[in-house]
């Protein structure tokens, strides 16, 4: 086990219902997962539960791993004194310079790194924003809806790169496409309605590699599983 | 932006002479109540230049306040800006204070200092102090979580770094609080000096109430206007300066 969510009780503050009441999920293995669901069942939650911005009422999170697992969503924004290559630099460790050309390079990012973040794309803010993590040093990653706005060829290639180059993190990719989820993702969980019992289900992704085919058939039916669960 | 300023008070100057003159016509006042037009240009020429200096006195003061309750209210925002118990003892002390008429205690500091350029100083300071300290407080305090949650994640947020951001993004509102100060300033020198000081504008305004010359205290408020426009306007451009170099 690697990442495990046990019993997990949490409700907002003010809120009577409660969120997750004895939510349990775990991930056993490194590799691109996904948390999965529709909107206000508390993906992003649990994503910060996991990460240690929320703390839940009663179960806990064990990760075995170092520190905390990273969570960075979409909305992020770089400070706006310097340009995005500048502030690249200076958040990247040393010894990860090699690792961020190579991302920028990947990411297609080479020719806006003289701009300041506000003058960029939504699409070229996520990915930056989602670069700065990955030279980080992190066992593992929540990438909430981290590619969103970015074109979906871009997107592919984005998420092939960042398997090839980090088979031994975990990810968790929370994302509303499905198919790309069920392309990508190994397990996904997904997490239903407060109401609907198991809160969440586990489906087996396609996990497509760089390089590897996809069957389309066996991608339809991920498809219709993950729809039917949610 | 600093001409604006200037267009905007001299408009409004003109109204406010022009209306008493309507009051001055139709209720048929002598000049002794009201100056007509010639009777106020005898006294711009008699202590206008005088005026000038005055207000400039007047002027030096309440920048010298503004600038030390400035520095003041940022040392002690940002201490204040946590939710510890030091930060939310500043938060109330600062809220109840500035609620105050802090004007009310100029004449114990009178009393204690005498009416020499420390009492100025110190009223205009404490009266533009306290509003000061309740914005700053208040930008400090409040995070910018999508621009702070990278740091916090990667461990790197500083307090420096954190007081960086939350300055860099409300960058116009710190401008504007303290373009507002500078008013606040300025009714402060000028209410010490019109209580007691025996220098600057509120001085010479005292004076000319005394001998009840209505056409010397309308020249006295041109020249306030006027320089208090000319100032603001001069910090608006400093913080939008400021603003552009630093997202250079």
């Amino acid at each position: 086990m690697l990442l495990e969510c046990h019993n997990i009780q949490f409700r907002y503050p003010g809120s009577e219902t409660l969120l997750f009441h004895d939510l349990h999920l775990k991930f056993d293995t490194p590799g691109f997962h996904a948390l999965f669901g529709p909107s206000g069942v508390g993906k992003s939650s649990l994503a910060k539960i996991i990460s240690g911005h929320l703390v839940p009422e009663g179960g806990v999170v064990r990760f075995n791993g170092k520190g905390r697992p990273l969570y960075g969503y979409n909305l992020e924004r770089l400070p706006g004194w310097s340009s995005v290559g500048r502030h690249l630099d200076r958040v990247t460790p040393g010894h990860h310079r090699a690792l961020k050309e190579k991302l920028v390079s990947a990411f297609d990012l080479e020719a806006i790194m003289d701009q300041h973040f506000s003058q960029l794309s939504l699409g070229q803010q996520n990915r930056i924003n989602l670069l700065r993590y990955l030279v980080q040093d992190f066992d593992a990653l929540i990438m909430d809806e981290s590619l969103a706005n970015v074109d979906e060829k871009t997107r592919g290639h984005i998420l092939l790169t960042i398997k090839t180059i980090f088979p031994d993190v975990l990810f968790l990719y929370i994302s509303h496409n499905v198919v790309e989820v069920a392309t990508f993702c190994r397990d996904i969980q997904v997490l239903r309605g407060t109401h609907k019992s198991p809160r969440v289900v586990k489906v087996q992704g396609r996990d497509c590699r760089s390089g590897a085919d996809v069957d389309r058939q066996l991608l339809q039916n991920t498809m219709l599983e993950i729809m039917n669960a949610a | 932006m600093l001409l604006r300023r200037i267009y905007q008070f001299l408009m409004i100057y003109l109204l406010g002479v022009l209306c008493l003159l309507v009051i001055k016509v139709a209720a048929d006042l002598s000049d002794y109540v009201i100056p007509g037009i010639d009777a106020l240009w005898l006294s711009v020429r008699d202590v206008g230049w005088r005026y000038v200096v005055d207000v400039l006195d007047t002027l030096r003061v309440a920048v010298i306040g503004q600038v030390l309750s400035i520095g003041m209210a940022l040392f002690i925002g940002i201490l204040g800006r946590q939710a510890t118990w030091f930060g939310s003892f500043i938060k109330v002390a600062a809220y109840n204070v500035q609620a105050y008429p802090i004007v009310a205690i100029a004449p114990i500091i009178f009393i204690l200092l005498g009416d020499g350029f420390v009492s100025r100083l110190l009223i205009a300071a404490m009266i533009c102090y306290f509003p000061l300290l309740l914005s700053v407080v208040g930008i400090m305090s409040q995070p910018i979580p999508d621009v702070e949650h990278f740091y916090r994640q990667t461990g790197r947020m500083r307090w420096q770094l954190e007081v960086k951001i939350r300055s860099f993004e409300n960058l116009s509102k710190l401008t504007t609080v303290i373009v507002g100060s500078a008013t606040l300033a300025m009714a402060g020198t000028i209410v010490a000096e019109f209580i007691a000081a025996s220098a600057g504008i509120g001085y010479s305004i005292r004076i000319a109430l005394y001998q009840s010359d209505l056409a010397k205290i309308l020249v006295a408020l041109f020249m306030i206007g006027i320089t208090l426009s000319i100032y603001q306007g001069i910090l608006e451009w400093v913080g939008s300066a400021v603003k552009k170099v630093w997202a250079r």
